[in-house]
């Protein structure tokens, strides 16, 4: 089904929420998702993959141990999420030449977006490389490079971020996005983790209905 | 951020302060002004010469049926499609829980084909329950005012006109109870129109769905009239027809938005701030200016006058207001108002004078003789998707910590350990997934909470970081801290927003959320706020605007204050 950009932002976010990630992270995760759609790629499939793998996980688990040096998660597989909002918060070391290595990580696409974010707070390009492919961003689009298959492999062992080269032939620009009915339905499953059940009280007193509506 | 047109401080004289105007009691006071989102558009179609036809009126004699409404822009035509049914009273409700209304609409990007029509006849009456597609900008339903309703068809099918006083004191035919845009449901994102001159400011899609529906609703009892009054019936005078608006029944779930949307609230709240500092820094006023402020006022109190409500809270404000507008009208009466800073002096006077309702109505009025001063604002009250998304994580805790204490010094000075200032839980229900209130302390929802209450964070975040080494990064410390994240952006989007939060308890037991209802709205340009409990608002949006037939030749700007001479014949029934 085809769905609004809102609609897959709203549902991640409270999604990830679900999931155990904190809102503030919840927020990145959505806003990552949305990103990978506008470019008409499938962030939320790979975002349910993803809460799935780490359902309930303790955030530190798959966290970098350390923003120095190559990043890595104690747990042998780092979120993308996690990573990538780290990165996204560190993008003044990127646009100054640093680069910056991230191992054994889950769904590397989802690390896209946040590169995006560090190239458009720095105004800079941005370069993302695993495996056999290679990604520029300069924020608002993206242009790939190398085996399709790989762009949304589950896992690489190597990811490296730095100053990136020229955006050659950038994704057309998406407005909706269509998603299957498992991922929808695995994301909805999550979010509904997000939302109190009714009760008398709720229903009586929690949007307020004192008095009459019917006049 | 957008800063066209913002001014630096000039003779002494600068925005508010935020700290001054962000707190509840305040933002609950608000009136529209011409930054309003009604007034903005019917200046627009008003200049850009816009034209309206129906090309379809397919209603039958027992009210059932779809109309389209055409409203023809300089590059786009955008169509009302309603549809009418016929609703057992006992199914008709304002709360967001109803499932069936007096009649549904949407907005359709383009002329609907009857493809068209035929597929969206079968989603657009299910409202939430539907799907729509990139072609529909906007949903929404509305129910008829019984009271009012059955007393214009019947007047009008009798041959006599209704009631004056009926009209005015009602205000509407039909209320909508909710407006859906920006992707709702399956409806095109803003992204998608954003571009056209026409959608640039703030909520031009809903505001022209309710500009229309407010013409669909006076046809429609028309239309009742006619079909029960056949020769008899007579047409409903275009002056009394232009006292009724369209009236909106608003809950809860409004109230998020202001919170979920910092950059964007801080553009509206900066746009008319920074509106209300450029006229108290003139220095000398003509006498057109003058006159025409004075003539506004004037029109003011009849618009209050006619303001009613039942509920304790507004029965006050509006008492307040009612004597706020006395005292200024005879303030003017005795001060010269044409050089040394006079609107600068009157505000200055107002704030020692008057309440919270007087003083938001007197800045809203300081801007209506100065259109070519501050219309321009109009285009710094819109953001971009991802402007204030990103957090600077290079930054010190020492930087943070300075930024906590500047943006939230007021959440800083309060006791959260007290029951009564952490009394509240937002949270969403799963059964309507719309935003609730609930009690922290007796019902089982903290597990659900939201993050609504900006305050509290930022108070925990102070404390967290308070044992870590000063010179720490944000990123760092996020790393080990994400229960912050949400916090961290906030603190600094602030920075550059100085209107983004509201300082003020949004979770404190005395919180009104009204408050925060009535602030959004009055944006929007709704006037006669009606709470109907702490949580809900009937307001009236469109009551004596032009109809789309008479934009060409009527006051397309000035027209939420009511004309002070309303010579309408009306017979006595």
């Amino acid at each position: 089904m085809s769905y609004s950009l809102n609609e897959i932002e709203a549902l991640c976010k409270c999604a990830a929420r679900g999931s155990g990630l904190s809102w503030g992270l919840a927020e990145e995760a959505a806003r990552a998702t949305r990103w990978l759609v506008s470019d008409g790629l499938p962030g939320p499939e790979m975002l349910a993959a993803l809460l799935e793998l780490n359902d309930r996980q303790l955030v530190s688990d798959v966290a970098p141990e350390s923003l120095s040096d190559v990043w890595f998660a104690p747990l042998g597989r780092m979120s993308p999420i996690v990573a990538g909002a780290a990165m996204s918060d560190s993008a003044a070391r990127i646009s100054e030449g640093e680069s910056i290595v991230m191992q054994n990580l889950t769904q590397p696409l989802l690390v896209v977006p946040f590169a995006a974010s560090v190239a458009r707070q720095r105004k800079c390009r941005v370069m993302i490389a695993w495996d056999d492919v290679g990604m520029s961003t300069d924020g608002y689009t993206l242009s790939m490079q190398g085996n399709p298959r790989t762009y949304t492999t589950q896992h690489t062992h190597t990811l490296i971020c730095s100053v990136g080269a020229a955006i050659i032939n950038p994704l057309p620009t998406a407005f909706r996005g269509h998603l299957d009915t498992d991922s929808w339905a695995c994301l909805s499953e999550f979010a509904g983790r997000t939302y109190a059940p009714a009760t008398a009280q709720s229903r009586a007193s929690g949007a307020g209905a004192d008095l009459d509506n019917n006049d | 951020m957008k800063t066209t047109g913002l001014s630096a401080k000039r003779h002494g004289i600068d925005r508010r302060e935020p700290g001054h105007v962000m707190q509840l009691a305040r933002l609950g006071s608000f009136h529209q002004s011409r930054l309003s989102f009604m007034r903005i558009l019917t200046r627009r179609m008003q200049r850009e010469h816009w034209t309206f036809s129906r090309p379809t009126f397919n209603i039958g004699d027992d009210g059932v049926g779809h109309a389209v409404y055409c409203a023809h822009g300089p590059t786009h035509t955008y169509s009302l499609i309603a549809f009418a049914h016929d609703l057992p009273d006992e199914q008709r409700s304002d709360r967001v829980i109803a499932t069936a209304w007096d009649a549904t609409f949407t907005l359709f990007d383009g002329v609907p084909t009857v493809d068209d029509i035929e597929r969206l006849s079968h989603q657009v009456p299910l409202q939430e329950a539907g799907r729509v597609t990139e072609t529909e900008l906007s949903i929404s339903r509305a129910n008829r005012s019984v009271r009012l309703w059955e007393h214009v068809v019947a007047c009008l099918a009798n041959g006599q006109q209704p009631d004056q006083d009926q009209l005015t004191r009602v205000g509407y035919l039909m209320r909508t109870t909710a407006v859906y845009g920006s992707g709702k449901f399956g409806a095109a994102d803003r992204e998608v129109v954003e571009t056209r001159a026409e959608f640039t400011a703030p909520f031009q899609i809903e505001m022209l769905s309710v500009f229309l529906t407010r013409t669909f609703t006076r046809d429609l009892v028309q239309h009742m009239a006619s079909v029960s009054g056949g020769a008899h019936a007579v047409p409903l005078e275009s002056a009394l027809a232009r006292i009724i608006g369209i009236g909106n029944s608003t809950g809860l779930g409004m109230a998020p938005f202001i919170l979920n949307h910092p950059v964007l609230f801080n553009n509206w709240i900066l746009a008319r701030e920074e509106a209300i500092a450029k006229v108290r820094q003139i220095e000398t006023a003509s006498a057109s200016e003058v006159s025409l402020f004075q003539e506004l006022l004037h029109r003011s109190v009849i618009s209050a006058s006619r303001w009613h409500s039942v509920h304790p809270h507004q029965v006050i404000k509006i008492q307040q207001l009612n004597r706020d507008l006395a005292a200024l009208d005879a303030r003017i009466q005795h001060m010269h108002l044409s050089g040394d800073y006079p609107w600068d002096r009157l505000y200055h006077w107002a704030t020692q004078t008057l309440s919270h309702e007087g003083q938001e109505c007197l800045a809203s009025l300081l801007l209506e003789p100065y259109g070519h001063l501050v219309d321009e604002l109009v285009d710094t009250m819109s953001t971009d998707y991802d402007v204030g998304l990103h957090i600077d994580g290079v930054r010190t805790l020492a930087n943070l910590k300075n930024d906590l204490e500047q943006v939230y010094d007021w959440a800083l000075a309060i006791d959260w350990n007290l029951k009564e200032n952490n009394a509240r839980v937002w949270y969403v229900s799963k059964e309507k997934l719309e935003p609730r209130l609930g009690e922290r302390f007796e019902e089982h929802i903290e597990d659900y909470e939201q993050p609504l209450s900006p305050g509290r964070d930022a108070a925990l975040l102070f404390k967290a970081i308070q044992n870590w080494p000063s010179n720490t990064s944000i990123a760092t410390f996020l790393l080990r801290h994400p229960e912050h994240r949400h916090t961290v952006r906030r603190a600094q989007m602030a920075l550059d927003a100085p209107y983004a939060e509201i300082r003020d308890n949004t979770i404190s037991e005395s919180l009104v959320p009204i408050d925060m209802l009535r602030c959004k709205l009055s944006f929007f340009g709704a006037i006669h706020f009606d709470p109907r409990s702490d949580r809900w608002v009937r307001i009236c949006l469109y009551a004596n605007a032009p109809y789309p037939e008479e934009l060409a030749t009527r006051n397309a700007d000035h027209w939420p204050y009511p004309e002070i001479e309303e010579a309408v014949a009306c017979p006595t029934l």
